[in-house]
């Protein structure tokens, strides 16, 4: 991989893993959008796209609810396309999906320790706080948004380094690329159906809705 | 005061900077609402600033979208001279209700319809028109519902609980949670589809089984177990299965 591109994903990289919740969550962190640019940028966009269209896939279990713990699924579509990019067929994918998966997987507890780093300033600078010393409380801020920047690109970096050994290293024959590739499709979709579930309770008529739109997409399925 | 809208409704999109533990998005309420606060009197220098400043930067947690409608009416009260117990109560009122509202209508509605609606897309046109739908039609209302949230907040004050009635809000209620479920379910089968092409049928009829595992094991069986680690321990099982076979 070249220097601008390893260079372009850990920008890439430090910009989706801040818009997961830190700074404008214009949803550029969900892994179909992440893994879409990441391809772009590796120059496969592809491999890109089905990684991060399987990642999204397990990412709509996703209910950011107040403080909630969720894995950084976008950070795993970078990492992922890092490692599907380029590689023939269905080679990639699987075991793109494993190293995405383990990047989000991570990414969720570094989001825990950024947390409890920045809570940890907050109980020392208190008195200053709940005086409204607003210098301090600037300060404190934009620590918190440094913290997260670093935790993105120390993550993404990772990504990068175990995608270039999985390339290295790895022997995957076709038989186990395709059930590695199964399998990552299978969770993932199996996931999408318990979403859509669960979603579709919680409103009324929803479970109507959704058979309509299962049908509608079985039906689309037939006809193309 | 427009300047300050403007700057506060910038800060809106740093909510969570410093979100942490031990007060959850209360430095990121000061942030936001510290233009707002400018000139109360005596200015930034003044007691009644920093004061303000204070009882902001405490504990508050709720749907970032719907921040700005606490920190509009936060502002106001404390510009109207709301005695600041009363501005305490208001602050803690309105998370409650602010975080269910959004937590409904967009984590639940509009985040997933949309990401469904761009999966689809993905499998039927060029990726980055899928990503850029998936984008523009998530963020024309998330945008729109920043900026008028702090509006009417400030408008309001007090009486901020009136704009959760506002028709528009009350219709993205009731139609996102519907339309979510509907492209959820068409997203499942034609995704599957796109996905499993080129695959062999024995392939795909083990994609499909895969499929209903998940769903048995994430919704019965081990329900806290979560996708993400589920995907790991299923693809590492694989791996291993491979080798050794």
């Amino acid at each position: 991989m070249e220097f601008t591109t390893v260079g372009g994903l850990m920008l890439w990289g430090a910009v989706v893993g801040l818009d997961l919740a830190t700074i404008a969550q214009v949803m550029i962190a969900r892994p179909l959008v992440a893994g879409v640019v990441a391809g772009w940028i590796i120059g496969d966009v592809q491999a890109g796209l089905i990684v991060g269209a399987i990642l999204e896939l397990f990412a709509l279990e996703v209910l950011p609810f107040g403080a909630a713990r969720y894995p950084d699924y976008g950070l795993g579509a970078v990492a992922a396309a890092a490692t599907a990019g380029g590689a023939p067929g269905v080679f990639g994918i699987g075991i793109g999906v494993a190293v995405g998966l383990l990047i989000a997987y991570l990414g969720e507890i570094a989001i825990q320790l950024v947390r409890q780093r920045t809570a940890v300033d907050v109980v020392r600078r208190r008195e200053a706080i709940d005086s409204g010393d607003v210098r301090v409380i600037y300060r404190l801020h934009l620590r918190g948004i440094v913290r997260d920047a670093a935790r993105a690109i120390a993550l993404t970096g990772l990504g990068l380094l175990l995608a270039a050994g999985v390339r290295i290293a790895m022997p995957v024959d076709v038989r186990v690329a395709v059930l590695l590739g199964a399998v990552a499709m299978g969770v993932g979709l199996g996931t999408t159906l318990v979403s859509g579930t669960r979603i579709a309770r919680d409103v009324r008529g929803g479970l109507v809705w959704l058979a309509a739109g299962l049908l509608a997409g079985v039906a689309w399925v037939v006809v193309r | 005061m427009n300047r300050g809208l403007v700057a506060a409704t910038a800060r809106l999109f740093l909510f969570q900077g410093s979100m942490n533990h031990e007060r959850l998005q209360g430095l990121g309420m000061a942030v936001a609402i510290e233009p707002l606060l400018r000139d109360l009197d005596g200015g930034p220098a003044g007691k009644a600033y920093r004061e303000a400043i204070g009882r902001a930067a405490g504990f508050f947690n709720t749907h970032p979208y719907m921040a700005g409608l606490a920190v509009g009416a936060v502002a106001k009260a404390e510009h109207v001279g709301v005695p600041s117990q009363q501005v305490d109560r208001l602050r803690m009122a309105l998370k409650g209700p602010l975080g269910s509202l959004g937590d409904r209508m967009i984590w639940e509605g509009l985040l997933p319809a949309a990401a469904a609606i761009g999966l689809s897309l993905s499998t039927m046109t060029n990726p980055f028109i899928a990503v850029g739908a998936f984008l523009l039609l998530f963020n024309a209302p998330h945008v729109l519902l920043r900026w008028w949230g702090l509006r009417a907040g400030w408008r309001l004050g007090t009486d901020v609980a009136e704009a959760l009635s506002h028709p528009v809000l009350q219709a993205g209620l009731k139609i996102s949670g519907p339309m979510a479920a509907l492209a959820i379910g068409f997203a499942i089968p034609v995704v599957a589809e796109w996905l499993t092409t080129g695959l062999d049928a024995a392939a795909r009829w083990g994609t499909a089984a895969v499929g209903l595992s998940t769903a048995i094991v994430t919704r019965w069986l081990v329900p806290t177990l979560g996708a993400a680690r589920l995907g790991i321990l299923a693809l590492t099982a694989t791996l291993v299965l491979g080798w050794l076979s």
